[in-house]
């Protein structure tokens, strides 16, 4: 059965009986298999999704199902931690860990209905934009360029859970977003990806990078779906002291796509001689697009823009080296023996921790060390506040931000430079709205010359994801970006 | 700009992470790259500025204190690379 579903669809075929939870799993699980070779899953579990989903059509025949989505069958990114289904973060450190307890995110999805096909690939920890830093190899991009065959990167850290989505093989995921890590991979695959407003959605049994900056949250075919499907995994959780005890929303139902009266400003600092003239396009038309649907579109400044990213890379990776200081090879993972205990350490985090990791571990304790701190760690907390306060005023003016969500569109695998500055320059236009702990969507505008996604990111003040979701509602709506992979992995 | 190879060392030291001499010195290069790199916010006045450590304008919730029946010992132990009776066990430390 050839299958490209979202949840909408999935949702009404379920409710018309035209087709089962078994059968929509089993698909998806054939659909997994034969697109083995783009490497998303790191673990596919299909014993016990084909068994939940013969419990999900027994609840359905009971008229006792859990939600409209109950049955359908999502990826998981490997850094959620899932009940008897081992999670990996894509670290050889962790590649036989797992968990004894559900995360509260994915526990939120069971309580829906939801039916986990496996663990998603990402980049080792979620420390990456190409999803080359994994354990278990590079996840490969469904999209391929009209000029080359060359193998392309789905961006990163959520570069499985993103590329799944692109390729049907689930039908929608999640992700999480600690610098862009959402959204980017999103917008190299085509695919709508929300970084929620940090504290939205909990944090408890993800497996930590930087905690002041982690935040879970949908990947997705269509903006409804990640309406959907934040609705469900958001909620305040007395586990996670720091997420939010607002009242969970309806986002969903109160979904609409006027943008009449509403003020959109276009940030000059993101605006550069280096973008791709097919992006600037892009953000050109969204902006006249926006317009002619009755929103006003207003100059602004965050002046602290280029600032954002070297203070990422002080605060996230400060928070990586105390955060990864649990792997120690005593209380899970794996152990790499020594002459006693210091040198048994030594060992395991040198063969357990890949080349990205480390260098984010060395960096951040290096800024946290004595003598540094002042000058790296806490200077950084500082400009986090500018970056902060440059939000805040820009939107005492206007109600969204719109930017280009990435500097390029997937490039190839092997032209990763090899300096890593270099690669941390893809994360450019998302970091900054991790720093100021605001939620932001990417979706799909247009494909390039090459016939390669452009994603467009929106952002709004915290707590206003409606707001965001409305917006990002009234352009697909209006564009009906249709374009597809063509799926050059299976003969279907 | 390459990042001193004998601080490098004591990095590795602090981090608990062996550093083979083969990486040592591609190493130095990627750090001393990342450490001009975030150099770059010297240059900004900040002596007025308080830190963020945090996003969340919310003040920390507290919770009741209640006990569950949840991870037990042998569930946790079923994930340490070696265990002895209820307890993780770890190269001897005293001699």
């Amino acid at each position: 059965m050839k299958i490209d579903l979202n949840l909408l669809d999935a949702r009404d075929l379920l409710a018309k009986k035209e087709i089962s939870s078994h059968e929509l799993t089993k698909t998806y699980l054939d659909n997994i298999k034969k697109g083995e070779e783009l490497n998303c899953y790191n673990t596919v579990a299909t014993e016990h999704a084909l068994a939940e989903a013969e419990k999900s059509d027994l609840r359905r025949k009971e008229g006792n199902h859990k939600s409209p989505f109950d049955g359908i069958p999502i990826g998981i990114k490997d850094l959620f931690c899932t009940n008897n289904i081992r999670t990996t973060a894509s670290s050889r450190i962790l590649s036989n860990f797992v968990p004894t307890y559900e995360s509260t995110v994915t526990q939120n999805c069971i309580d829906a209905g939801l039916i986990n096909l496996g663990k998603l690939n990402c980049d080792e920890f979620a420390m990456g934009s190409t999803n080359k830093t994994s354990y278990f190899g590079s996840v490969i991009n469904p999209w391929q360029s009209s000029q080359s065959d060359a193998k392309l990167v789905p961006g990163g850290s959520s570069g499985g859970s993103a590329a799944a989505v692109a390729a049907d093989l689930c039908v929608a995921s999640l992700g999480t977003d600690t610098g862009g890590s959402i959204r980017q991979p999103a917008s190299l695959t085509g695919t709508v990806g929300l970084k929620p407003t940090y504290g939205r959605v909990s944090r408890w049994g993800i497996v930590a990078f930087a905690s002041s900056l982690d935040q879970a949250g949908p990947i997705t075919k269509t903006v409804e779906d990640a309406a959907v499907l934040l609705e469900i995994i958001s909620g305040h959780d007395e586990k996670d002291s720091t997420s939010s005890i607002k009242d969970k929303e309806n986002f969903f139902q109160n979904l609409n796509n006027s943008v009449k009266g509403i003020k959109i400003g276009i940030p000059k600092e993101f605006e550069s001689d280096d973008l791709p003239v097919s992006t600037q396009k892009a953000w050109d038309e969204c902006k006249q697009l926006l317009q002619s649907n009755g929103a006003e579109i207003v100059d602004i400044s965050l002046p602290h823009t280029m600032d954002a990213l070297p203070t990422y890379y002080i605060i996230a990776p400060a928070e990586a080296s105390s955060n990864l200081a649990r792997y120690d090879g005593v209380k899970y993972g794996i152990r790499e023996e020594g002459k006693n205990l210091i040198e048994m350490y030594e060992e395991t985090r040198s063969i357990g921790f890949g080349d990205e990791v480390k260098r984010r571990i060395l960096i951040g304790t290096y800024v946290l060390s004595s003598g540094y701190y002042d000058a790296y760690y806490i200077k950084a907390q500082k400009v986090r506040s500018l970056i902060k306060k440059d939000f805040n005023e820009a939107f005492q003016n206007v109600d969204a931000i719109l930017t280009p969500s990435t500097p390029s569109t997937a490039f190839a695998i092997e032209n990763e430079p090899d300096d890593p500055v270099q690669t941390y320059l893809n994360d450019i236009f998302t970091v900054p709205v991790n720093l100021a702990g605001i939620p932001a969507i990417s979706i799909p505008f247009a494909n390039d010359e090459n016939n390669l996604p452009i994603g467009l990111q929106i952002i709004t003040n915290s707590f206003e994801e409606q707001k965001l979701l409305n917006i990002a509602k009234n352009i697909q709506d209006t564009i009906n970006y249709s374009h597809k992979p063509n799926k050059w992995w299976t003969n279907d | 700009m390459e990042f001193d190879k004998n601080s490098l060392l004591k990095l590795g030291k602090l981090s608990k992470i062996k550093i083979d001499d083969d990486k040592l010195s591609s190493l130095s290069k990627d750090l001393g790259s990342i450490l001009n790199f975030i150099d770059r916010l010297q240059s900004l006045d900040t002596e007025e500025v308080d830190p963020t450590s945090n996003s969340l304008d919310q003040p920390l919730v507290m919770r009741d204190d209640i006990a569950i029946d949840k991870n037990s010992a042998n569930e946790i132990l079923e994930n340490a690379p070696e265990k002895e009776l209820d307890f993780f066990s770890v190269p001897k430390v005293i001699e």
